[in-house]
């Protein structure tokens, strides 16, 4: 999976925008989504897809994938917000509250108004922030990441760790996989108890072989002249399409505009 | 212009730690690289080619003995030593220990900044590079979606970029197929042609009889035989003895 959104976001149609457009984009709306109301989020959770799915062509399937992701997360942890319990000596106390209620032995167990209404602003505030966040990784590669990260000046032991971290990544789950295939070929998984025997020596085996791999690695970069620090040179091939930048800023503009109309209370007199 | 630019003279070298388990890794080792030639270099797994190599490029100090460039002992120290890692050009057998960046062009560029020249210049050198290994549509590409194949050549072209004197190519062909062995001896000629001087080491002793000018035997960390690739292959007992075998050509 990690592999696909990878290769996702080196291949999208939005590839040759500006990175540090998009970065600005994606903060600004999650910003937007973290200050305002539900129906400003929900309205950025859709303009996202639109820029995801129509936009940038991710496959929609992909798309919603991931989205069910945050949905399965909110939809296990939010009964807990919205369902209590209280002994039926205190139901007065609660009456309010109760939007819904049963009774079991000396126990009321109800949905709570309160619990509702703050599950629904959690819902939709984590679809809205978890879409502007999907935007940046499906349309900017990591690369690109680190060198808008680089030109805002950040410390280069930062940048070039981050930068480590991402080949490693991909060494190591190679390494894995070849241990794995390694294992699969020769039986090693055929039952429960070769299983356990064989994951134990696929960690072990993993982190010798990380360690060695380490060490060769070390060896390459002194032998291009490592020199204490990891330095590239990048060119830049983007186009800033004034389309986009005007929809961008545009949309930004409505969405705080409905939010601060929202807060004036115009909404709620009419 | 030197006659020789490597030169190794009685080199020992033992890996750290493995002193008591094994005999030194190069035992005695004396070999010189004329300049300009197509060198190859054969021998039995083990027998201290890699680390050979290494030492060549100063990633390693021997034990005892001399390396020396165009006549010159190597100096130890860091000053000294990136300038020898530009003018000898090593390769690794696999490729993923040799890609540093993320994407094709950042790595071609990476030895470049390492050298610390200006900008205009590294732009130049870098697209030149790509055109030169037709790696230009690859230019953007991430290096862990390449295809074997195509990291060797990306791993070639970061180190040609750096217009080294000696390139040393550690077997280049394995991992390849047919057909990009030949694409990378086509490459690896027009490198000669520019002026490079060449050693690859390798077990295909055709691609060895057919390519090469010069020939080294290596044998449990020494020099055993060379000379021209006629020469040595007609030793046929020696080549026996070291389990080695001829090319296919001459049996």
């Amino acid at each position: 999976m990690s592999l696909q959104l990878d290769t996702l976001a080196y291949t999208n149609q939005l590839r040759k925008l500006p990175p540090e457009h998009k970065l600005i984009f994606a903060f600004t709306t999650l910003i937007i989504s973290l200050c305002s109301h539900a129906l400003v989020q929900i309205l950025i959770a859709l303009w996202m897809t639109v820029w995801i799915v129509i936009y940038a062509r991710i496959p929609a399937g992909v798309y919603w994938r991931l989205l069910m992701v945050t949905i399965v997360f909110c939809l296990t942890s939010l009964p807990a917000l919205m369902v209590n319990g209280v002994a039926i000596a205190n139901l007065p106390i609660v009456q309010l509250d109760s939007w819904y209620g049963l009774t079991f032995g000396q126990f009321y167990i109800y949905i709570s108004r309160s619990g509702s209404i703050q599950a629904w602003g959690i819902l939709t505030r984590a679809l809205a922030s978890t879409s502007c966040l999907y935007f940046l990784v499906l349309t900017v590669p990591f690369t690109e990441i680190l060198q808008t990260l680089r030109w805002l000046k950040f410390p280069a032991l930062l940048t070039d760790l981050l930068l480590l971290m991402y080949r490693f990544i991909f060494i190591l789950l190679k390494t894995a996989n070849e241990l794995l295939t390694a294992q699969n070929s020769r039986g090693g998984y055929s039952t429960w108890h070769t299983s356990m025997k064989s994951l134990a020596l696929l960690i072990g085996q993993l982190l010798q072989r990380t360690l060695q791999q380490y060490s060769q690695f070390s060896l390459g970069l002194q032998a291009r002249g490592f020199a204490g620090e990891l330095r590239f040179w990048h060119p830049r091939r983007y186009h800033s399409s004034p389309r986009y930048t005007v929809e961008a800023i545009c949309g930004c503009v409505v969405l705080i505009g409905l939010e601060i109309c929202r807060n004036a209370g115009i909404f709620t007199r009419i | 212009m030197q006659e020789y630019l490597l030169e190794f003279e009685q080199v020992y070298y033992t890996y750290p730690g493995s002193e008591r388990l094994q005999p030194p890794a190069l035992n005695g080792l004396t070999m010189k690289i004329p300049s300009g030639k197509k060198c190859a270099l054969i021998g039995q797994n083990g027998c201290g080619k890699t680390t050979l190599f290494l030492l060549a490029n100063g990633l390693y100090k021997p034990n005892s003995g001399i390396v020396s460039w165009c006549g010159k002992p190597l100096i130890y120290n860091r000053h000294y030593l990136s300038k020898i890692r530009q003018k000898v050009g090593l390769v690794f057998q696999d490729p993923e220990q040799q890609l540093v960046a993320s994407t094709v062009e950042e790595d071609i560029s990476y030895g470049l900044c390492n050298l610390g020249l200006p900008e205009t210049e590294i732009k130049q050198r870098v697209e030149q590079a790509l055109i030169e290994f037709g790696l230009t549509n690859l230019a953007e590409t991430p290096v862990h979606h390449l295809s074997l194949g195509q990291k060797k050549r990306v791993s070639i072209a970061d180190v040609m970029v750096l217009h080294p004197e000696l390139l040393v190519l550690d077997e280049p062909t394995s991992y390849l197929d047919i057909k990009h062995t030949r694409n990378l001896m086509k490459t690896l000629k027009e490198i000669h042609q520019n002026g490079n001087t060449l050693l690859i080491a390798t077990h295909d002793l055709d691609l060895v009889y057919r390519w090469a000018d010069w020939v080294f035997v290596m044998d449990k960390g020494q020099l055993m035989l060379e000379g021209t690739p006629e020469d040595v292959f007609s030793q046929k007992t020696l080549l026996e003895e070291l389990e080695l075998g001829i090319p296919l050509i001459l049996c």
